[in-house]
């Protein structure tokens, strides 16, 4: 059989929706049985990325996010994608610490906690165009025999 | 609600929701900006007991609330984080910064829940 799973979620740019977005990713990888640890990881990874769309790509404004998921296996791809402003430099917007918003009281390390929870991050973006920002996490690695 | 704010004193306790986003640190920053008026706050309590699940958002929080501690000679303290928790504080850096409630001696004056 097939070893594959593919979800495709879009909804509005706001926040009542981050916590929405990381639950529907948890659940639709409970089948691998991650651990509550790879969990929170994706759950915070992904909250991250809607976030940055939310108020950076559409600057708290109108616009609708996609949200792909994408099993392969054990191996977890997020794909959060908007249209928003984009960014121009990515290299800088990555960098830790660096953030535009400082007056929102954003930390400015929103990608590094995706690349602290996830295996792998890639980020793409065109200004004007919008941002998409893909993840790849191993799920149920170390004890997905467990209950 | 989610969240819980309790003012004494100099003293701000905030109870953390279970997950804590962008979404969830508007809200509480937008309430402790409103209970700071109505007294003078020096120290700052963060209760992690109910919580599992912190983004950068929640490091933001705890930061602009450090800052505004500092320049008045306050502090702000972090209490019953769990082991993820913590990681998530290590990796921010803000573990450095931030003292661990259960670390002080809490005086009978002190006494938060």
């Amino acid at each position: 059989m097939d070893n594959t799973n593919e979800m495709l979620l879009e909804f509005d740019a706001m926040g009542e929706n981050e916590g929405f977005a990381r639950t529907v990713v948890a659940v639709f990888v409970s089948r691998l049985n991650p651990t509550i640890e790879e969990l929170g990881d994706i759950k915070v990874a992904v909250s991250e990325a809607v976030t940055n769309a939310i108020i950076h790509g559409y600057e708290n404004g109108a616009g609708k996010i996609r949200l792909i998921a994408r099993l392969d296996g054990q191996k977890l791809t997020v794909q959060v994608e908007d249209h928003g402003t984009g960014i121009a430099d990515v290299v800088q917007a990555m960098e830790p610490l660096f953030t535009t918003k400082p007056e929102q009281e954003r930390s400015g390390m929103g990608f590094s906690f995706m690349e602290a929870f996830t295996d792998e991050l890639k980020v793409e973006s065109k200004e004007g165009e919008g941002t998409t920002v893909t993840m790849v996490k191993m799920m149920g690695v170390r004890d997905g025999q467990d209950n | 609600m989610e969240y819980e704010l309790k003012l004494e004193s100099e003293w701000l306790w905030i109870g953390l929701p279970v997950e804590i986003d962008h979404f969830q640190t508007e809200q509480i920053r937008q309430a402790a900006k409103e209970i700071m008026q109505k007294g003078y706050v020096k120290y700052v309590v963060f209760d992690f007991s109910k919580t599992n699940l912190m983004d950068s958002s929640g490091i933001g929080l705890i930061a602009g609330r450090y800052r505004e501690m500092a320049v008045r000679g306050g502090q702000v303290y972090v209490s019953n984080v769990s082991d993820r928790m913590k990681k998530v504080l290590m990796i921010s850096g803000l573990y450095r910064i931030v003292t661990p409630w259960e670390q002080v001696v809490v005086s009978e004056s002190m006494n938060h829940k």
